[in-house]
């Protein structure tokens, strides 16, 4: 049996470029959110959550030149995993002999820079960033980029949790990483979501979100190793859970599904009752959308012993892709120095919201519960103890043998054939891509006789290749105008596995994978451990790519 | 008028893919949203928001305004004859 140690983390976001300077404004209350400095956009009117940094002062403090290209996403990445590795103490000796991994969060991860979709891309340049000019030599290591749109970072801890606990590595750097970017700034803007105040998670006059920025890191580690190696223990991860809403490409159920059965998994995994959490970080964004079914699934997860909840969205922004980790570090930290993150900018009590915390000093917080959800349905939860959980190994370890039923598509021809499937209302929206997903999926799921998958995995190298670029296309001809909503929600590479998700009404583990050529033996991998865990006996991967065309689904099912 | 209805039906079906719909299957009069009607949604509420702004200048504050307009073809052309500034 063993159990999971954080041993390390590292932060940088729009309240501050180290730990110590965000706690000091979480303790200050002081946001972080104001018009927009660094990002070329004409959209002064849309509060942001920037790093204060400069591209240029964040390569300076990575001693490379100001002429080197690297997307601002990498660079943010990269100056938080070198003070994640340095605040665990990890030196070229202790790493060496050791298998470390780097999972990294990233959704839009420098699309303009590179006009390249390639998410893996931005992990391979941290890994980079981070070893160059540093003490730290990590380029070796093993790459894996999650996107899974605004959860991409705690779903890259939850994985790097399981992985070290099958023994597939000695060491995970974990965590996410995300610039703000006119591409997704003008996305969200369609999607009339975004708050032209600084945002108010919760309140009865939210409008919606203010986007943000930044990047965190974690050291994760089997805790006897650890301790063998004198590390000193942040905290331990006792529980998590990864789910799909199922319900909307963006939007959230009205009950709130998805987010209430990642935090019943989260919570049945810890061993704990609602009234042993002590204090909850809301994904809380500011949407009505999302505060509300969140509020929902908090009242049906923890009935009358709601603990203090809080979101820290208005004091950092939405820091998509990176928030999963930036807020469990946020936790951290409010752990460390024993206090409740206030609710910034909370007046109003809504009837259809939770009433969040206030800050709360000397509060000790002996058990954190972390919400993070995204597009796509994409819901996960993260419970951080300060002491160790022995729970955590698979109930029902034992080696599987996997069978393996296929569909590849061969000709782009072949997709009339979707209509015997679904209906042309329901593929009216869909790119070329997709409906070679639905396709290969509906016909893989046929073959070995299943109705709905245990679980969704899907592996892309490129994504959504096709409306990126339509969408970078309409920023250029038309300056900022008339980014067509549809083709936004339908960008992020999560696209696929959310929408499968929904029209098979899979509410099971769902996840994305972005790692170049990898990223199938990432999927296929991630399905095998699934079923090892006992947590499916079947799973739907697929492989597809725009560049060139291809689409292949595969069920990998325990015999 | 008439011309107008027309000219929104021939949008619709174009900005939302409405495949194999024309625009004399659209009554002007009927729901565009939920049951007994088109069956649109709240992804297609937003297109239509972008192709007021695009095609005729209108920039509508917030999906709720939305809601209220696109309640019928004829309801549209009768806001966008009002409101037109292109």
């Amino acid at each position: 049996m063993s159990s999971i140690a954080i041993t390390g983390s590292g932060i940088i976001c729009a309240i501050g470029n180290d730990k110590q300077q965000v706690c000091e404004s979480l303790l200050a209350e002081k946001t972080g959110i104001g018009e927009l400095r660094h990002l070329p956009s004409r959209h002064k009117e849309l509060p942001v959550g920037e790093v204060k940094m400069s591209d240029t002062e964040l390569k300076q403090a990575l001693g490379i030149s100001p002429t080197e290209v690297f997307s601002r996403t990498a660079l943010l990445g990269a100056y938080a995993l070198r003070q994640t590795l340095a605040d665990a103490g990890l030196t070229p000796e202790s790493l060496k002999c050791k298998r470390v991994t780097l999972i990294s969060g990233t959704t839009v991860g420098g699309t303009e820079e590179c006009e390249q979709y390639s998410c893996g891309n931005n992990t391979k340049a941290i890994a980079e960033l981070t070893t160059n000019n540093s003490q730290f030599s990590i380029f070796n290591c093993q790459l894996s980029t999650i996107s899974t749109a605004c959860s991409s970072a705690l779903n890259a801890i939850i994985l790097g949790t399981r992985m070290l606990l099958m023994g597939e590595t000695d060491i995970v750097l974990a965590g996410g990483t995300e610039a703000l970017s006119v591409f997704h700034l003008n996305g969200f803007n369609s999607l009339m979501i975004l708050d032209h105040q600084v945002c108010r998670p919760f309140d009865a006059t939210r409008q919606g979100l203010n986007l943000g920025e930044g990047a965190a890191y974690l050291v994760l580690e089997r805790t006897n190793e650890a301790r063998l190696r004198k590390a000193n223990i942040e905290a331990y991860i006792a529980g998590w859970g990864n789910r799909c809403d199922a319900f909307h490409q963006t939007a959230t159920s009205e009950n709130g599904e998805g987010a209430f059965l990642a935090m019943t998994d989260a919570m049945k995994m810890a061993n704990l009752h609602p009234e042993d959490i002590d204090y909850i970080n809301a994904h809380g964004t500011g949407t009505p959308d999302n505060d509300k079914a969140e509020s929902t699934a908090l009242h049906r997860v923890f009935a009358d012993a709601l603990p203090p909840v809080s979101s820290t969205k208005s004091l950092t922004g939405h820091t998509t892709s990176a928030s999963g980790s930036i807020e469990t570090v946020i936790c951290l930290i409010a752990m460390h120095n024993r206090f409740v993150p206030g609710n910034y900018g909370w007046k109003n009590k809504s009837a259809e919201c939770i009433t969040p915390s206030a800050f709360m000093p000397n509060t000790d917080l002996h058990h954190v519960l972390c919400n993070s959800f995204g597009f796509g349905g994409n819901d996960s939860s993260l419970i951080l103890s300060d002491h160790e959980c022995q729970n955590l190994s698979p109930v029902n370890f034992h080696l599987s043998t996997f069978t393996y039923t296929e569909s590849e598509l061969n000709e782009e021809e072949e997709l009339k054939a979707l209509r015997e499937y679904i209906s042309p209302m329901e593929s009216r929206r869909m790119c070329q891509l997709m409906k070679a997903a639905f396709l290969t999926s509906l016909r893989a799921l046929e073959k070995a006789g299943i109705n709905k998958p245990d679980a969704i995995i899907i592996a892309t190298e490129h994504g959504m290749f096709e409306n990126g670029k339509k969408i970078l296309a309409t920023l250029n001809e038309q300056g900022e105008e008339g980014i067509s909503p549809t083709l936004f929600m339908q960008s992020t590479h999560n696209t696929l596995a959310g929408a499968l998700a929904i029209h098979l009404g899979c509410h099971g583990y769902n996840i994305t994978y972005s790692q170049g050529e990898e990223s199938l033996q990432w999927a296929i991998q991630d399905a095998r451990r699934l079923i090892q865990e006992g947590k499916a006996e079947n799973v739907l991967v697929g492989l597809h790519d725009e560049m060139p065309f291809y689409s292949k689904s595969i069920i990998v099912k325990k015999i | 008028m008439n011309e107008l209805i027309l000219e929104l039906k021939e949008e619709i079906i174009k900005v939302l893919n409405l495949e194999d719909i024309t625009p004399e299957d659209i009554d002007p009069k009927a729901p565009l949203f939920g049951a007994g009607g088109l069956g649109l949604d709240s992804i297609d509420a937003l297109e239509l928001i972008v192709l007021l702004e695009k095609r005729y200048g209108i920039r509508l504050a917030s999906a709720a305004e939305g809601k209220t307009i696109f309640t019928s073809v004829e309801n549209i052309s009768k806001y966008v004859s009002e409101n037109r500034k292109r």
